[in-house]
């Protein structure tokens, strides 16, 4: 029976080759579309969960209190990971102070490689499961040792043993190395982890020991539970710790910041990162329920073609069943050989997604930032994808199949069998849906495009052309700052140098502890700080409101504050200008000026209140450099390599453009533009291959009316409009749903931003005259075959 | 014996308040071997009555009775398979399915029933034997003549053996000459044991029925 159902299917299939191809087509595209959001969900469950301790890994995080606010961070003081090895140990298999992962200088003789990796305790290779190829794990237990993922080693020993070769870190730190292991998956908080050296070495190296406090919160603090230990009971044990110890340690900023420490748990860093007010409130795992959601909704349109295409050919069918059901075939049986039809369409649609999906992955891929492929060899992948057939199957087969299968055979084969009613009807309702969802991702990604758009345009308050910086990496720079900035700007090309401890474009170093005059003392004030040398403001050519810039003619400019226009509100200052401000035991600050406030963080956010801070000392990271003219760039580079190298003969030159360091704080939307583009572009096209069929069905169905119409004299424009005419109000209808439904979730996806757009009128009109310009098109060149057709020829065929 | 029975039996179709007879109370009994001609001018319910009779149509009032079974009291499953057991019927327009072969469409009632692949090997190859149209056999309805259309279609009604053969206007899309061969065919069947019971317009075809019913709206005169 099955054999000989699928038989038939597939000679129906043959034998109407553009319905097929509309058919396949439409369910391919679909089915492709979900099988990478597939992908991408799977890849974003299975973050992290290569790892074998998955279920035990879990980093230290702190909830404190700032400005009221509370704000929850990964940071940690170096002497936590001692204070839990003594107090709870039975509880941890391992606790592990780390840095953060950072790039840093590997160099092995003539070999100069840059690769990021960390400093971390030696437990760290045992938490990880390392799988080492060369060493063993227990290496890293040697202060002096290193650890290379295999890239990292191939890259620096391209034909050499690696093992036991003495390297230089950065420039300041030597290690032997004792291990390689394979490369951590790509697909975890790991996967940039491409080198380990021991965080004994960065101890002793930048005498930490000595500097360090309770109130340094600079590290991560990593911990491995005791196989079957309760993650939230541990949790809560650990909860004061820090609060406890920083209070006996005499820093009386802990209670006023009240830090609560709390697991986070490996399984869920990655998906539920986010905290509010101290409450984790999701995180990533939005996007995979936005995306899943999307994936649904594409999958169900393609779905839904295939069900108006069946019912819409149904008249044709509807015959087969009569005879069907004369020479005794059940009503099951029909259901049967319908279901089995859609089956063998899904099949071959899905045969052509697998292409599609191929083709489509290094785009895909690349617009993710993933590295995505299909697990050929996973069971479990061919059983979901045997599983989503069957759904898709289902969803598409069953409408038609029980429809059909319901035809009395007495009417049908006496041909009193009416055009089906409420087949259309709900055929309507279906293009309904497909337009409204089509239209809701219309709006969706113009809104999203609107609002980076209105994001970049964002006054920025400081000029971010033609200015570039380059990393300090040794004491020698540093202390010789004035020097190479004299020798820099022998160059014509340059015109204002200055150094600063955090880039202009990201501000993201806040400090505590000031006092003012008429200060509310129960505030537990925050500022954001940058400190520079002199000439900073005058270099990005930031708008000075009031007072002055830093001058090296006022000798007591180190103890002076330039503060923004947010600092001044945030302080509630009167007359800023010659206030004082106590900061700790670092003395008393003059405010000398106010400048007109930056976007130094994000673009998207409210401006923080800052302070500017004249420095020339340890804290110095960045040499920034403004250009002069454009042209120029080139020499200019050529000149500012050459003085690098002078003073930092080991290390590589690299630089970076101010602009393109702000750039990147519309990555992520942008990609989610793309991402929203992709997908709305996708569903349109699946809706309008939809309409694109029915309405060669409905002209089919109204040819003899149309033959009949214009013999008694109708005009072909008028045609044209008659049998558009249904489907321009279904569109509008549409829309009609689809303009308050994206209204209210634009909105509530605006809401993260403080600085955004409005969701104008025109986006709506627009969406709006585009579906209809879309729908015209696609069902215009039905109507206007039909409507040009000699009427002898369409009656005669009757 | 007794092969069917209809009594009192009237159907009828609800307009604007009123009813509308499509068959107004019709006795009529059927003997095994018969072969009934029914006629009547169009629209007087000969194609309705044969539909009832063939279990392809409801009727609103009165009974029913074939072999012994109370038709009006079955559930549709039972009567779809009292039907699927011992009706064969043929169509004036063929209805063959266009997509199957001349041996496919022998070949679907015995599937229906579930009929072993080697047993309708052996009666479809019988079949075409015996309507001598093996040679046919691989052609899609399309490549067929009518004569040789309506050929297929009564040998897909008898393939299964049943006891009764509807037939409406079986003839009516003929020639004459094709027309007489398919009588023939007819006379021939019911001497060998079929009850037939076709509608028709033609007073030479219904001649070779033993006995003829006539209707005028609904009503059997």
């Amino acid at each position: 029976m099955l054999r000989n159902n699928l038989k038939i299917a597939w000679r129906n299939l043959l034998q109407k080759k553009g319905f097929s191809f509309l058919n396949i087509a439409g369910l391919a595209i679909g089915m492709a579309a979900s099988l990478l959001i597939g992908l991408w969900i799977y890849s974003e469950l299975s973050f992290n969960q290569e790892f074998e301790n998955y279920d035990d890994i879990a980093q230290v995080m702190q909830t404190q209190t700032f400005g009221g606010e509370l704000s929850t961070a990964v940071n940690q003081p170096m002497q936590l990971a001692g204070a839990l090895r003594n107090s709870f140990d039975d509880h941890f298999k391992h606790v592990i102070t780390s840095s953060f992962t950072g790039d840093e200088l590997l160099t092995y003789e003539e070999t100069r490689i840059t690769r990021s990796g960390n400093f971390m305790e030696p437990g760290i290779t045992e938490m990880l499961s390392l799988q080492m190829i060369a060493g063993s794990r227990n290496a890293l237990e040697d202060p002096t040792a290193i650890l290379l993922s295999e890239s990292t080693a191939n890259a620096l020993f391209p034909n050499a043993d690696p093992m036991g070769k003495l390297i230089k870190i950065g420039t300041g730190m030597k290690a032997q190395v004792k291990g390689v292991y394979k490369d951590l998956p790509r697909n975890s908080d790991f996967g940039d982890l491409t080198f380990i050296a021991p965080w004994e070495l960065l101890n002793t190296v930048a005498n930490f020991e000595a500097r360090l406090g309770w109130g340094n919160n600079w590290f991560q603090t990593y911990v491995q539970l005791q196989q079957g230990a309760d993650i939230t009971a541990v949790s809560e044990l650990i909860r004061d710790v820090k609060y406890d110890n920083i209070k006996s340690s005499g820093d009386d900023s802990g209670p006023i910041s009240k830090p609560v420490l709390h697991l986070h748990p490996m399984s869920k860093w990655h998906l539920y990162s986010r905290f509010e007010n101290g409450v984790n409130v999701g995180g990533a795992i939005d996007r995979v329920w936005l995306f899943g959601i999307i994936g649904v909704f594409i999958l169900l349109l393609a779905c839904i073609n295939f069900m108006n295409l069946s019912t819409a050919k149904s008249v044709k069918r509807a015959k087969e069943v009569g005879i069907r059901k004369t020479i005794g075939s059940g009503k099951n049986q029909l259901i049967f050989q319908f279901l089995s039809e859609a089956f063998l369409v899904v099949l071959l649609a899905f045969v052509i997604s697998i292409v599609l999906v191929l083709a489509g992955l290094p785009f895909f891929n690349d617009l993710t930032d993933k590295t995505m492929a299909i697990p050929w060899g996973n069971p479990m992948f061919w059983f979901s994808c045997l599983l989503f057939m069957l759904f898709t199957g289902f969803i598409a087969g069953s409408y038609p199949a029980f429809y059909l299968s319901s035809f009395r055979p007495a009417s049908v084969l006496k041909g009193t069998f009416g055009n089906a009613q409420g087949a259309s009807g709900l055929r309507r309702v279906l293009v309904v849906f497909q337009f409204t969802i089509s239209t809701v991702l219309i709006i969706g990604t113009i809104t999203i495009f609107k609002q980076i758009e209105h994001a970049k345009n964002r006054p920025l308050g400081y000029n971010k052309e033609q200015l570039l910086y380059f990393p300090i990496n040794t004491p020698e720079v540093r202390e010789r700052f004035e020097t190479i900035r004299d020798e820099l700007l022998q160059s014509s090309s340059i015109e204002e140098v200055a150094a600063s401890d955090v880039l202009i474009s990201d501000t993201f170093i806040s400090n505590s502890g000031f006092s003012w005059k008429g200060k509310d003392p129960g505030m537990s004030e925050e500022f954001n700080t940058l400190r520079a040398t002199y000439g900073f403001g005058e270099m990005i050519d930031w708008e000075l409101k009031d007072g002055r810039n830093f001058s090296r003619e006022f000798k007591g400019d180190s103890l002076a504050f330039i503060v923004n226009e947010s600092a001044v509100r945030y302080m509630g200052l009167e007359n800023p200008i010659g206030e004082m401000v106590k900061w700790g035991d670092n003395g008393s600050y003059k405010i000398v000026g106010v400048v007109e406030d930056m976007i130094t963080r994000s673009p998207y956010d409210q401006v923080r209140p800052t302070l500017f801070i004249l420095h020339y000392g340890r804290f110095l990271s960045f040499v920034n450099i403004k250009i002069g003219g454009r042209g120029n760039t080139r020499q200019a580079l050529a000149h500012i390599e050459k003085i690098f190298n002078k003073y930092d003969p080991e290390s590589l030159f690299t630089y970076n453009f101010i602009d393109q360091e702000y750039a990147r704080n519309f990555l992520n939307e942008e990609r989610m533009g793309k991402l929203a583009t992709f997908f709305a572009l996708l569903a349109i096209c699946i809706s309008c291959l939809g309409i694109f069929g029915l309405s060669a069905f409905v002209a089919e169905q109204r040819t003899k009316e149309i033959g009949i119409r214009k013999v008694l004299g109708a005009s072909v424009s008028g045609l044209i409009g008659l049998l558009s005419r249904e489907f321009v109000v279904l569109v509008l209808v549409s829309c009609l749903i689809a303009i308050p439904t994206s209204y209210y979730y634009m909105n509530s996806w605006m809401d993260d931003f403080y600085y955004r757009t409005e969701i104008s009128w025109w986006i709506f009109i627009a969406a709006l005259v585009g579906a209809l310009a879309i729908t015209l098109l696609t069902v215009g060149y039905h109507a206007f075959r039909a409507s040009y057709l000699n009427p002898v020829k369409s009656l005669r065929a009757e | 014996m007794m092969l069917l029975q209809l009594n009192n039996l009237f159907k009828w179709v609800q307009s604007g308040g009123q009813r509308i007879f499509l068959l107004k109370d019709i006795n009529l009994d059927v003997e095994e071997g018969e072969f009934i001609s029914i006629m009547g001018p169009s629209g007087s319910g000969k194609s309705t009555l044969l539909n009832v009779i063939g279990m392809l149509d409801n009727f609103d009032e009165g009974e029913y009775h074939f072999l012994g079974e109370s038709v009006h009291n079955l559930k549709e499953k039972y009567r779809a398979n009292l039907y699927k057991e011992y009706i064969g019927f043929v169509f004036q327009s063929y209805h063959l399915l266009d997509d199957l072969t001349v041996k496919e469409n022998l070949e679907m009632p015995l599937l229906y029933k579930k009929f072993k692949a080697s047993e309708r090997k052996a009666m479809v190859a019988d079949m075409l034997d015996r309507f001598n149209i093996v040679g046919k056999k691989d052609l899609f309805p399309v490549q067929l003549s009518g004569g040789q259309q309506q050929l297929v279609g009564i040998a897909r009604a008898l393939i299964s053996n049943p006891k009764l053969l509807l037939a409406d206007e079986p003839t009516g899309n003929l020639n004459s000459q094709q027309g007489e061969e398919i009588m023939d065919l007819f006379k021939q069947l019911n001497n060998e044991g079929v009850t037939i019971i076709q509608v028709t317009h033609s007073e030479k075809n219904a001649a070779y029925g033993s006995r003829i019913i006539n209707l005028l709206d609904g009503r059997m005169i």
